[in-house]
């Protein structure tokens, strides 16, 4: 696997200060941005379900492996060289379902909480 | 040629001949496992194997040197036997104690390698992509 497609929200202002940090971080994986559900998005993938990308972040790897909320993060951090040791530990059966839990709470909250933050233009 | 000298002649032969003995295994059975952490990639793991063992020689021979004088005049077979042993015990501890700090190192490398180049999750499904036919 040599890069992850990132189909993020570009709505959210949490999910765009999220994109700059990513931005700044050494990876080991490429990752591309592509605003989901847009034109470029339905291009690339055209028998995905771009209803659902909406709803949660979703990571598409360059052979087509489709990974949705919670493991899509884990996906992202993954990509960074200083965080790969921490996507395994958040992986792992003891972890994971808080990982889900903390990522699911985090996702469906995003507006509130880019809003409190004051990151929503 | 005094007993004491023959001590110190027998102790460096054996001690030698042992460093060079573990070395040369280790040199002949590591290199397997650093193709594989290098990625099937030989001419590195051939340096990083003579380099390894390059370092196991200068420990080795730096302990055995350091370790040659006995400080106590040997008049007997004997005594020169319970020297011997001693030292040539010294060196064998040493070598195994280095041995086995290689292997670790080595299995290190390979896990830390292996571990790495799978993903954390396991996909929820698989979508055609069209990234191919662009590029």
């Amino acid at each position: 696997m040599l890069a992850l497609t990132v189909l993020y929200d570009p709505e959210c202002g949490l999910c765009r200060r999220a994109h700059e940090w990513l931005a700044e971080q050494p990876r080991i994986v490429e990752l591309k941005f592509v605003p989901c559900a847009s034109e470029e998005a339905r291009k690339r993938y055209p028998q995905l379900n771009h209803e659902l990308t909406k709803k949660d972040l979703t990571v598409v790897s360059d052979d087509g492996a489709v990974y949705f909320g919670p493991k899509a993060w884990l996906m992202v951090l993954w990509a960074l060289a200083r965080y790969r040791d921490w996507a395994y530990r958040l992986a792992t059966p003891e972890l994971l379902p808080t990982t889900r839990r903390v990522v699911s709470a985090i996702s469906q909250n995003r507006y509130q909480i880019g809003r409190l933050a004051g990151l929503n233009r | 040629m005094t007993i004491g000298i023959s001590t110190y002649l027998i102790y460096l032969a054996l001690s030698i001949a042992l460093t060079i003995w573990v070395a040369r295994t280790l040199h002949k059975n590591g290199r397997v496992f650093l193709v594989d952490v290098f990625h099937g990639n030989e001419a590195l793991a051939d340096s990083v194997n003579h380099l390894l063992v390059v370092g196991f020689y200068l420990i080795n021979f730096g302990y055995v040197s350091l370790a040659l004088k006995l400080g106590y005049v040997v008049n007997t077979a004997e005594q020169s036997i319970e020297a011997l042993s001693v030292k040539i015990g010294m060196v064998l501890l040493v070598l195994g104690g280095m041995h086995f700090f290689n292997l670790f190192i080595f299995s290190r490398m390979r896990r830390r390698t292996q571990s790495q180049n799978h993903p954390p999750v396991n996909p929820d499904t698989f979508t055609a992509t069209a990234v191919h036919q662009e590029a």
